[in-house]
Parts: structure tokens; sequence; C-alpha cells
């Protein structure tokens, strides 16, 4: 089964992703957890992850630049924002850089399940 | 307590009509990520600048406008608030507190950003900011230029500010 990397700074919303990963009834095997995109790139030099979930308002390194970091590693794995940025240029930004969709918070289980159904 | 006069003008919308936006974004938020139901009573009918046993979050706006999106909860809420969204019984105010209600306060004010900003990209939101403490005052709360909503849930009331300016 497919390994999970959630990269957030908020300890809470890390949780409730991956709790709603498992109501969502994904298949997920192990969940890795990040605060930021340094320590997201941290998990990615170490674990094999086939599915990341990024924030994108974030200390240190923010997703967007977390992105532009894993693509310029050579790292072809698919990434979903999970955030309050909805804005459509902001979001034209993530997926440009390399980002595969985009969830806006609050969400529930099955919006996760029909955003991430085919990737996982 | 109003709605910046500046920012009413720029984005065409009524005092009113701003505090319906975070009174949805706040239903749709505690619905969803909360797991409890909460009920407005906007408007506010008397100046609160002090809070005892309480707890602040708020995240600021930076861009084509500025300003604060503040949540002020009494400490009992916000155990009750965290424990529901980390699905365990939390029992004193500390970091799992703060980052749920930073979080909270982060969501919001996302929600406010998408009515001020077309794009996303002119208005920025900061990491979320928490305070906490038996006895303690927020000034801009009794200022102009705040727009604030009351808001009852499991019989406790707890605020949301929105303090905005035009730059």
């Amino acid at each position: 089964m497919p390994n999970v990397l959630i990269v957030d700074d908020s300890s809470t919303m890390r949780k409730i992703i991956s709790r709603s990963l498992r109501q969502a009834g994904l298949a997920v095997d192990e969940i890795f957890e990040a605060g930021d995109g340094v320590e997201g790139l941290n998990v990615l030099g170490s674990k094999s992850v086939d599915l990341i979930l990024s924030d994108i308002n974030m200390p240190n390194m923010d997703g967007l630049e977390f992105i532009k970091q894993v693509r310029a590693n050579g790292n072809s794995v698919p990434i979903v924002m999970i955030t309050t940025e909805g804005g459509e240029d902001i979001i034209k930004e993530a997926i440009s850089s390399g980002a595969s969709d985009s969830i806006k918070k609050p969400f529930t289980p099955d919006q996760l399940n029909q955003k991430l159904g085919g990737m996982l | 307590m109003t709605l910046n006069m500046a920012v009413a003008d720029s984005i065409h919308l009524t005092e009113a009509e701003m505090a319906k936006y975070v009174i949805d974004a706040a239903k749709e938020i505690f619905s969803t990520m909360v797991m409890i139901n909460i009920e407005d009573c906007f408007p506010l009918t008397e100046s609160v600048t002090k809070f005892h046993c309480s707890i602040t979050s708020m995240v600021g706006l930076v861009g084509t406008y500025t300003g604060i999106l503040s949540i002020h909860c009494p400490q009992s809420l916000a155990m009750k608030i965290t424990s529901n969204m980390l699905g365990m019984d939390v029992d004193e105010v500390g970091e799992d507190v703060n980052d749920a209600l930073g979080e909270i306060a982060n969501m919001l004010g996302g929600h406010v950003k998408m009515v001020l900003s077309k794009g996303g990209l002119d208005i920025n939101i900061s990491i979320p900011t928490v305070i906490a403490g038996e006895d303690y005052t927020i000034n801009s709360m009794s200022e102009s230029d705040c727009v604030v909503v009351p808001f009852i849930t499991e019989g406790e009331r707890f605020l949301v500010g929105l303090k905005l300016k035009k730059e």
C-alpha cells in the first residue's frame, strides 16, 4: 500500500488529515509528517513516499518553494496542496510549480476521497 | 465597531455582509473540522476588550488590505474544540490548544482573504499567533474599523474580530 507524507505547520491539521485519510477508506500504509518544507525534504531523503499532501503557508520553507525543491530533486511524486490559500493565482502558481491538484480547508473525508481516490 | 469605510467601498460590502462571510465560513469550519455546530448572535451589542481565562488566536493580513483576524475564546471551550479536532481528551491549555485555535484562525483568515483578494497573491497571511491568560486586554477590539461577530456553542460564547484597513 502507498505511503503518504503530510506537510503542514499545524500538528492539529496533520492529525485531522491523517484521520480523514483513514475515515475516507483510502488505502494508505505509512503516514509521515513534516512541519514545513525543510522537514518535508528531509523525510523525502530517507523515506519512500507515493503521495504528498502539503500546506502552502508555512514557516521556514512554504509549500510553493517545497514543490519547486521536490521537482528540482527529480522527484515526480504527486503533490496535492491542502490549504486555506484558495486564490486562483496561488493555485495556478502551485500547479505550474509541479503540484497535481489542490484541496481547500476545511474539507470532509468524502472530499479527500474524491480528490485522492485516483492517486492512491 | 464597524467595517472600515474605505474597505467597504472598495469591496462593495456592508458591515453586515462582511459579517455574513465570517459567519458562513466559521460555521463551515466548525461543522467540518471541529464537529460542533455554532450559532452567531451578530451584532455584538457591547464593547468587549477584557478577557478572563481566555485564549486569543490571530493571523495578520498584509497586502492591498492589512488587518488582523482574531478569535477570542474561553479556555474551557478552547479545550473542547481542541478535543474534538484531535479526537482525544484535552484538559489543559498548552501546545495542542494553541495549535488548534491558531489553525482555526488560519482557516478563517483564508476565507476572509478570498473575499478581499481575487487571485490570492496580493495579500499574505501570517503564521498564527496565540496568547492565553487569566486576565488580559485586547485594545483593537474597541477601536473603529473592527467587525466583531459573537458565536454561541456548548453554552459558551466566543468572538471573532476582523480589523481591516485598505492600503
